[in-house]
């Protein structure tokens, strides 16, 4: 899994045009790309639509590099499906930049906007459970990363993994995440209480679609260019 | 095998509107079936479970491409209608943390859900007689099975051929480009290559499920205790670990 953290820090703390952008507006920008992708059968218009992004996301001070890490992750599935396809370099060309530029587009938007304001304009047309539980799995995500962490290097010092021994590995391993969800499930609880003190009512979740401000050309704008590269080369 | 890493407009349109569709009358009927509950106190432990299971999901076992998803210890612990809605928690999270495939959120959240669906249902329809580290383990390895071949199907009639990406680049054929023809793919092999991997990972997730619902019956048999599973557990209280 990624660094949620560090995705984060980025979302939380960039200052660049990407940032400025509206949650709508990257959304859309996430569709376009998405639409183009799946329009596309060709790898030529969709490597250049990469292209654009990797350009773009340079040039809006985003961490263009970890992002093309980052949605490399698509591209070792890709892969897997093409070789079960049995297909020839084009297919597998094909299917890699079909996951890697909308990979690279998610990316884009994810370490440019903080989670809670992409949950936040989800509410306003998902069910109310729908957008707390999306809020409360991101606030417990961290929390279970941290005590994982913790975990991990707890086993070792005890001498609870032995490399090759998969038995015991997997019942160490079980018993870790069974005390890691008993626990999480405590501090969830005591979160439940300090909410309703705070007057929780059954809607935790603020639900703002935002305003489409000066900032949203370039998203809206990068997405469409995207998707016309590839119609256009059809 | 839950989750497809599929990139997006590999499958046709038809398939992945029908997989949104589908998802959105599952998650309809299991709100509908939620309604009674004091939801304010499920939530923080559908936050906490739907976060278990991504973080699971980051332990993948390298050999075989197989990770971890805790989706029917997420399905005892939760019920099946709210084990549901935690499965569109995870892919919608899924899909915001980069993973890839954002057109498959629908058909992904069908396999997840149905895992934890029907391992709900398997845990505890299966006998008695069994511990519960063997009812559990037993429920994970059915409901992958049968999620396993859903998965099967769906692949099947998504009818997806390489050619539809070797013989369209304007009147260029792939031989006239210089590649090979792309040869058909063939779903017995897709089929053989799911079910071969597929069942080590069953096993193992199948045991690790099963020792995690056998420590919280240990330490904290009142989670098993939901009050979806009321009518159970009042009913035969050994059933949830009481």
């Amino acid at each position: 899994m990624i660094d949620v953290a560090r995705v984060d820090y980025w979302a939380a703390n960039g200052s660049g045009p990407f940032h400025r952008a509206s949650v709508l507006s990257k959304l859309l920008f996430l569709a376009f790309v998405v639409a183009a992708a799946v329009a596309c059968r060709d790898p030529y218009p969709l490597a250049v639509g990469t292209g654009m992004l990797i350009v773009l996301a340079a040039l809006a001070g985003l961490p263009w590099a970890v992002i093309g890490a980052l949605s490399l992750y698509a591209a070792v599935f890709a892969l897997l499906y093409a070789v079960s396809l049995r297909g020839d370099g084009w297919t597998y060309a094909v299917l890699l930049l079909k996951a890697v530029t909308p990979a690279y587009a998610v990316g884009m938007v994810i370490v440019s906007t903080p989670y809670p304001k992409i949950f936040s304009f989800l509410s306003a047309f998902l069910p109310e459970i729908l957008a707390a539980g999306l809020f409360m799995t991101y606030r417990t995500l961290f929390i279970l990363l941290d005590m994982m962490d913790n975990f991990g290097t707890a086993i070792r010092l005890r001498g609870g993994f032995s490399p090759g021994n998969i038995v015991k590995n997997s019942s160490n391993i079980a018993k870790g995440i069974g005390a890691l969800l008993v626990r999480a499930v405590e501090r969830s609880s005591r979160l439940y209480a300090v909410m309703v003190v705070r007057g929780y009512n059954g809607k935790m979740a603020e639900t703002t679609v935002g305003a489409v401000g000066v900032h949203d050309w370039l998203p809206v704008g990068t997405g469409l260019a995207v998707l016309t590269t590839v119609l256009l080369w059809r | 095998m839950t989750h497809m890493h599929i990139p997006d407009g590999i499958f046709p349109v038809w398939l992945w509107i029908s997989g949104f569709l589908i998802m959105a009358c599952l998650l309809a009927f299991s709100l509908y079936r939620l309604r009674g509950m004091d939801m304010k106190k499920k939530i923080p432990l559908l936050g906490v479970l739907s976060a278990v299971m991504l973080v699971a999901m980051s332990l993948e076992i390298i050999p075989i491409a197989y990770h971890l998803n805790l989706s029917v210890a997420t399905g005892i612990l939760l019920g099946p209608s709210l084990g549901f809605v935690a499965a569109v928690i995870v892919n919608l999270m899924l899909a915001f943390l980069g993973h890839g495939g954002i057109t498959v959120i629908g058909l992904n959240t069908i396999l997840l859900g149905a895992e934890a669906m029907l391992g709900h249902t398997f845990y505890y329809i299966l006998t008695d007689k069994l511990s519960t580290y063997w009812r559990a383990a037993l429920a994970t390895v059915l409901a992958l099975f049968l999620v396993s071949l859903l998965l099967i199907a769906i692949v099947g009639v998504s009818h997806v051929d390489p050619q539809t990406y070797g013989h369209e680049h304007g009147s260029e054929t792939a031989a006239e480009r210089g590649h090979d023809a792309a040869v058909p793919a063939s779903l017995t092999t897709f089929a053989i290559v799911v079910l071969s991997l597929g069942v080590i990972g069953w096993i193992i997730e199948g045991a690790i499920t099963g020792a995690v619902i056998r420590f919280i019956s240990q330490v904290r048999p009142d989670l098993l205790a939901h009050t979806l599973h009321k009518d159970t557990c009042r009913t035969d209280p050994s059933r949830c670990g009481l």
